[in-house]
C-alpha cells in the first residue's frame, strides 16, 4: 500500500475561526491522510517554514476573516521564492471567499478553493486525487533544511529499514534528548518552553525536534504538536512530526533512521518526543542514540502501586513531575522520589509548571540539560 | 468550593423558598389575604393604554389568577418586570411607547405624576459596525445615527487589532480594515469617534474587543481626553467586551496566558469602576460561544458561570459588589432553537438570585442587563434573502426575552462585512417589530407565561444548573477552562449540529431542504479595504512610531516595571498609549507575562 499523504493545515494570521478546519482535519485523518495541524492565527512565514520542514504535499488554509486573496498569494509566493513550489496550496472560507475571489486566487497559483456547501467527501476525494500520486523526481533542494526534509521523507516512505550505520566512532557534537511519558502530562509544552530557553541562550544554536503522534485506524494521523508549540515556530528550530504508522511503543518504524540522520546534521540539540505512552513502554531502549532520557509525569498517576509498574522510572535519567501546581503534586513528588531512590542511579527529579511563563522549575531543568550538554561536549573534544 | 457551587445552592434554596411561600399562602390565612390584597393593589395601579384602533389594554398584563398560592408562585417565582428575580424583565416598561391615552390618570392623580416622569427610553437598536480605516467607520457611524435621538455606537475591530498587533506587522497586509476597523494608535481612536460628543448623556460607545481590551480602553480614554480634556473621563459611557474566558472557551482571540489576561482585566475594572462610574468594563458574552457551535443551554450556562467567576475575582480584589455589579453586562446569541424562547429570562433569574444571595448584591447589582444579537451562524449563503426571515424570527425571540438592546444581522453577512442596503433592512426589521407592530409597544408581558414557554424555562434552568454542577466538580470556571472542559463541550455540540444538517434531521431551508439546486453565490456588493487605504494606515503608523521613538521606549520600560511589580498597571497603560502603538505595548507585555498557548 502507498504511504499516507502528508498535508499541512492552518488558519491565517488574525483569524481564530478554527471550527471548520477542526472538522475537516478529523475527516482527513479518517481517510488515511496525515495532517500536520499548525493551528489558528498563523503567519505566512510560519506556514511555509512548517510546510518545508514537514515536507508536505500541500497546504490547506481555512480563512474566514478576510484578506484571503493577499494571504493565499503570499503563501504561494513565499513557497516559490524558497524554491519549493512542489508544495501546493488549497483552501476555503465558507461564504467569505466569492467565486470572483477564487478566480483571482487560482490565477495566482492556488490549486483549489472550496465554497460553502462543499461536502467533506469532496474535499477528501480532492486531496487523494490531486496529491495522492507518488512524487516524481524531486527538484534539487535550495537549502539545508529542505534537503534534510527530503531525506526524512525518503526514510519515512521507504519500506525497508536501512539499519542505520552504527554510530560508534562517529564524533558528533549534537546532544540527543528523549522525552516520553503518558499522554496529557505536558511533554509538548515542556519541550516548547525548553526550546524558548535554548533560543534565548545561544544566539546561534539550532534545535531539531522529532515529534510523534499516533496513527489512527485507517492510517491517517493528526500531527498537532506544532499548534501549541508557539516558541518552536522559529528558523532556528527544525521540527518534524511523524505518525507511528502502525508501530506500537510510542515511535514510528522510521524513527531510528530519522533520528540518526538528525543527530549528524549539525544541530546543537535534537529532541525526540514520543506519543503518550503506557506503563510498559521503553521507547528509547533500542535506538542507542539518545544521550539523555526525560520521563514527564502527571501528578495523577493513580495509586502508589502504579509507580512500581512504570518501566521508564527505572530507565529515565531525569523524571519531571509537571503540573506541580496541582494539589496532588507534593504527594507525587514524595512517592516518585522514594521510588527512584530504590534504583540507586542518581536519577534527577524536577517539579515544573510548564504552562507558566518563566517557571523556575523549567529553568532548573534547562540548566541541568544544557549544562550537561556543555560538559559532554567538552569531554568529547578532549 | 468556588462560588459557583454556592450559586447552585442559592437557586435551589430560592426555588424551595417559592414552594414554601405557595404552601404558606394556602395555609396561613393572613399571609394569603395580604398577598391577595397586594395583588389587587398592583392590578389597580396598572395604567391603561389604547391601541391605534381604540382598544384599551393594560400596560402590564398579569396572569388571571386570584388564588393566593398562585399569586405567591408568580410574585416570588417570576416577579413583575423590574422586580426580583427579574424573570419578566430587568426594567418595568422596557419597550413600551410613551403613554398614549391613560384612563386611570383621570381617576388617580398620583399615577399621573409618575407617568409624566417616564423618560423617553433609548432606542434598543445598536448596530455593530466597523470597516476599513477609522475615518471610514466614523462615516458609517454618522450614517447609522443620523435619525436617532441617542447615539449608541458599536465598534467592530479588524483582525490585527483584535490580536493586538500593528498594521505594519509581518504578514497582516490584506487584513487591515477587514471585518472591522483598523486601530493602531490613539490618533486612530480620535478619528474613529470624530464629531461625536463622547461625554454626552446621549452618547455611548461599545467596543467589541477582548484580548487587548485594557490597551484599547486606555486608548479610548486618552482620545477622549485629547478632545474634551480630563474632565470628560467620569462622564464616559459605553461598554468594552474584555471577556477573556469566552475567548479561551470559544473565540480564540487571546494574546496573553489566562492568568495575566485576567489580571490586566481586573486592573482595568478596578480603574473604571472607580473613575468612570457609567462605563461597562466587561460584556460577559455568550454570543461567540453560541456562534462557535454550543447548544443554547451551554451558551447560557457558560456565560453565567463566567460572570460569577468574574464577580468572584473582582470581589477578591476588594472592589465592592455594589460598585462593580451594576457595571457588568451580558451579551447573548439568539438563534432559532426553541430554547431561545426563554434563555435570557432564565439567565436573568439565576443571575439575580446568585448575586443577591451569594455575593450580597443590592438591587442594581442584581440586574442581568442584556444585549442580544441574532445568530450569524444561522445565516447561510444559499438563497441568502431567506436570512431576512431568519433574523426576523430571531428578533421576535430576543424581544420576547425582554433583552435590553439588540443587534439584528444583515442578510449579506455570510459573504461580507454588511453593506448599507442590507444594514438598513436589518435596522428596519427592529423598527417594524417594535414601532410598527403592536406586539411589544403597548403591553409588558404580552407573550410571557404561555404553558410552552414555562415548560422550556423549567427544562433550561435545570440544564443550566447541571452544567454549573459539572464545572464546580472540576474546581470552578478557571480550572475547567484550563482543562478545556467548556471548549470540548462546545466543539462537540458544533460537530453534532453539522452532523444534523448533513443527515437532514435539522432542516436548513434552501440548504438541505427545498433546495433549488444552484450553488451560485448571488451578486452582492462586497465591502473590501482597498490596498491604498491599507497602505495609508501603515504609513500613518510608521510616522507615529518614528515621532515617538524615544518616548515610547521610556513608557514601555515603565509599563514593564509596573507589571513586574504586581501593582495595578492601568495608569501606566494610560501613559503608554499616548506614545506607543497597540503592537508595541502588546509585544512588551508578552515579554513580561508570556504569550497565550493555544488549546487544540
Amino acid at each position: 500500500m502507498a504511504q499516507p499523504i502528508r498535508i499541512l493545515t492552518a488558519v491565517p494570521i488574525c483569524d481564530g475561526h478554527d471550527s471548520a478546519i477542526n472538522t475537516i482535519n478529523l475527516e482527513f485523518i479518517r481517510h488515511g491522510i496525515e495532517v500536520v495541524y499548525l493551528g489558528y492565527h498563523r503567519s505566512v512565514g510560519d506556514i511555509v517554514r512548517a510546510a518545508i520542514q514537514e515536507d508536505v504535499r500541500a497546504i490547506g488554509i481555512s480563512s474566514y476573516n478576510g484578506g484571503h486573496i493577499e494571504f493565499f498569494a503570499e503563501v504561494v509566493d513565499l513557497l516559490r521564492k524558497k524554491g519549493v513550489d512542489d508544495i501546493k496550496v488549497f483552501g476555503g472560507g465558507g461564504g467569505t471567499i466569492t467565486h470572483d475571489d477564487a478566480k483571482i486566487m487560482r490565477r495566482k497559483g492556488v490549486d483549489e478553493i472550496f465554497f460553502a456547501g462543499t461536502s467533506l467527501e469532496d474535499m477528501v476525494r480532492f486531496v487523494h486525487q490531486r496529491y495522492g500520486k507518488p512524487r516524481g523526481k524531486r527538484v534539487k533542494p535550495k537549502s539545508a533544511d529542505q534537503e534534510l526534509a527530503h531525506k526524512l521523507t525518503e526514510i519515512e516512505d521507504s519500506k525497508k529499514t536501512r539499519n542505520a550505520k552504527r554510530e560508534k566512532g562517529i564524533v558528533r557534537s549534537t546532544r540527543v534528548i528523549g522525552f516520553t511519558g503518558p499522554g496529557g502530562a505536558g511533554k509538548t509544552t515542556l519541550i516548547d518552553e525548553l526550546v524558548l530557553r535554548f533560543l534565548n541562550k545561544g544566539r546561534q544554536s539550532r534545535v531539531a525536534i522529532l515529534s510523534h503522534d499516533p496513527s489512527v485506524i485507517g492510517e491517517g494521523a493528526l500531527l498537532g504538536d506544532r499548534a501549541t508549540m508557539i516558541n518552536s515556530q522559529n528558523d532556528r528550530v527544525f521540527m518534524r512530526s511523524m505518525a507511528t504508522r502502525g508501530q506500537a511503543g510510542g515511535l514510528s518504524p522510521a524513527t531510528k533512521d530519522c533520528l540518526a540522520l538528525l543527530a549528524r546534521s549539525g544541530f546543537d540539540y535534537v529532541i525526540i518526543e514520543t506519543v503518550g505512552t503506557g506503563q510498559e513502554a521503553m521507547p528509547f531502549q533500542k535506538n542507542g542514540i539518545v544521550d539523555q532520557t526525560v520521563l514527564v509525569m502527571n501528578p495523577d498517576y493513580g495509586s502508589r502501586l502504579q509507580l512500581q509498574k512504570i518501566v521508564m522510572l527505572d530507565l529515565a535519567d531525569i523524571v519531571v513531575v509537571n503540573k506541580s501546581d496541582l494539589q496532588r503534586a507534593k504527594t507525587a513528588h514524595t512517592e516518585i522520589e522514594q521510588r527512584l531512590e530504590q534504583n540507586r542511579r542518581k536519577q534527577r527529579l524536577f517539579d515544573t509548571v510548564a504552562k507558566r511563563h518563566r517557571d523556575p522549575g523549567v529553568d532548573r531543568l534547562f540548566d541541568l540539560i544544557s549544562g550537561n550538554a556543555k560538559r559532554a561536549h567538552e569531554r568529547r573534544k578532549k | 468550593m468556588s462560588k459557583l457551587g454556592s450559586v447552585v445552592e442559592s437557586v435551589e434554596k430560592y426555588n424551595q423558598f417559592v414552594v414554601d411561600q405557595v404552601k404558606r399562602a394556602r395555609t396561613d390565612e393572613k399571609f394569603g389575604r395580604d398577598l391577595l390584597g397586594r395583588w389587587n393593589d398592583i392590578k389597580a395601579k396598572i395604567p391603561t393604554t389604547r391601541t391605534p384602533t381604540g382598544i384599551p389594554l393594560p400596560r402590564l398584563a398579569l396572569p388571571e389568577i386570584d388564588e393566593p398560592g398562585e399569586i405567591a408562585r408568580y410574585l416570588f417565582g417570576e416577579g413583575l418586570p423590574g422586580e426580583f428575580p427579574y424573570f419578566n424583565g430587568a426594567y418595568r416598561e422596557m419597550y413600551l411607547e410613551p403613554l398614549r391615552e391613560v384612563e386611570s390618570l383621570e381617576k388617580n392623580g398620583e399615577s399621573k405624576k409618575s407617568a409624566r416622569k417616564i423618560a423617553p427610553a433609548e432606542e434598543p437598536t445598536r448596530l455593530f459596525s466597523g470597516l476599513m480605516l477609522a475615518e471610514d467607520t466614523n462615516e458609517r457611524f454618522h450614517f447609522l445615527t443620523a435619525h436617532q435621538r441617542t447615539h449608541r455606537l458599536s465598534t467592530a475591530f479588524d483582525g490585527p487589532t483584535l490580536y493586538g498587533i500593528d498594521s505594519d506587522a509581518d504578514g497582516v497586509f490584506g487584513k487591515i480594515g477587514e471585518g472591522g476597523v483598523a486601530i493602531d494608535t490613539v490618533e486612530d481612536m480620535v478619528r474613529l469617534y470624530d464629531g461625536f460628543d463622547l461625554g454626552s448623556a446621549n452618547f455611548s460607545a461599545s467596543m467589541t474587543i477582548s484580548g487587548p481590551a485594557p490597551i484599547i480602553m486606555a486608548m479610548y480614554i486618552a482620545a477622549a481626553k485629547r478632545r474634551f480634556g480630563p474632565s470628560v473621563v467620569p462622564k464616559l459611557r459605553g461598554t468594552i467586551q474584555a471577556d477573556i474566558f469566552k475567548e479561551v472557551q470559544a473565540q480564540n482571540e487571546t494574546i496573553f496566558p489566562i492568568e495575566p489576561s485576567l489580571r490586566f482585566l481586573t486592573d482595568m475594572v478596578e480603574f473604571t469602576t472607580r473613575e468612570m462610574p457609567r462605563w461597562y468594563p466587561i460584556s460577559i458574552s455568550g454570543y461567540h460561544i453560541g456562534e462557535a457551535g454550543s447548544t443554547p443551554v451551554q451558551q447560557a450556562a457558560y456565560t453565567l458561570s463566567n460572570g460569577f467567576a468574574y464577580a468572584e475575582m473582582f470581589a477578591a480584589r476588594a472592589i465592592p459588589v455594589d460598585q462593580f455589579g451594576p457595571r457588568l453586562s451580558f451579551f447573548l446569541d439568539c438563534g432559532l432553537d426553541v430554547e431561545y424562547i426563554a434563555l435570557a429570562r432564565v439567565s436573568r433569574r439565576i443571575w439575580a438570585i446568585g448575586m443577591r444571595d451569594v455575593f450580597g448584591a443590592g438591587p442594581k447589582a442584581q440586574l442581568y442587563k442584556l444585549h442580544t444579537q441574532t445568530s450569524g451562524r444561522s445565516l447561510i449563503a444559499a438563497e441568502f434573502k431567506n436570512n431576512l426571515t431568519r433574523t426576523a424570527a430571531e428578533l421576535m425571540l430576543a424581544y420576547m426575552n425582554a433583552t435590553n438592546s439588540c443587534h439584528s444581522n444583515s442578510a449579506d453577512e455570510p459573504f461580507t462585512t454588511p453593506s448599507e442596503e442590507w444594514i438598513r433592512l436589518a435596522a428596519h426589521g427592529q423598527a417594524i417589530l417594535l414601532e410598527e407592530s403592536g406586539i411589544f409597544k403597548h403591553t409588558m408581558n404580552m407573550l410571557s407565561g404561555s404553558p410552552g414557554m414555562k415548560a422550556v424555562e423549567r427544562a433550561v434552568e435545570a440544564a443550566i444548573l447541571d452544567e454549573f454542577r459539572e464545572i464546580e466538580r472540576l474546581g470552578g470556571v478557571l480550572a475547567a477552562v484550563e482543562e478545556r472542559y467548556q471548549r470540548s463541550q462546545i466543539q462537540n455540540a458544533a460537530h453534532k449540529y453539522e452532523q444534523q444538517i448533513y443527515d437532514r434531521t435539522r432542516p436548513i431551508i434552501a440548504l438541505n431542504k427545498y433546495r433549488n439546486g444552484s450553488d451560485d453565490i448571488p451578486e452582492v456588493k462586497l465591502v473590501r479595504t482597498p490596498r491604498k487605504k491599507q497602505q495609508l494606515q501603515v504609513d500613518r503608523l510608521v510616522k507615529f512610531k518614528k515621532k515617538n521613538a524615544e518616548k515610547s521606549k521610556l513608557a514601555l520600560d515603565k509599563l514593564a516595571a509596573v507589571v513586574e511589580s504586581g501593582k495595578n498597571c492601568f495608569p501606566a497603560l494610560l501613559d503608554a498609549v499616548e506614545v506607543c502603538s497597540l503592537g508595541q505595548i502588546t509585544g512588551r507585555l508578552q515579554e513580561v507575562v508570556g504569550r497565550f498557548r493555544p488549546m487544540v
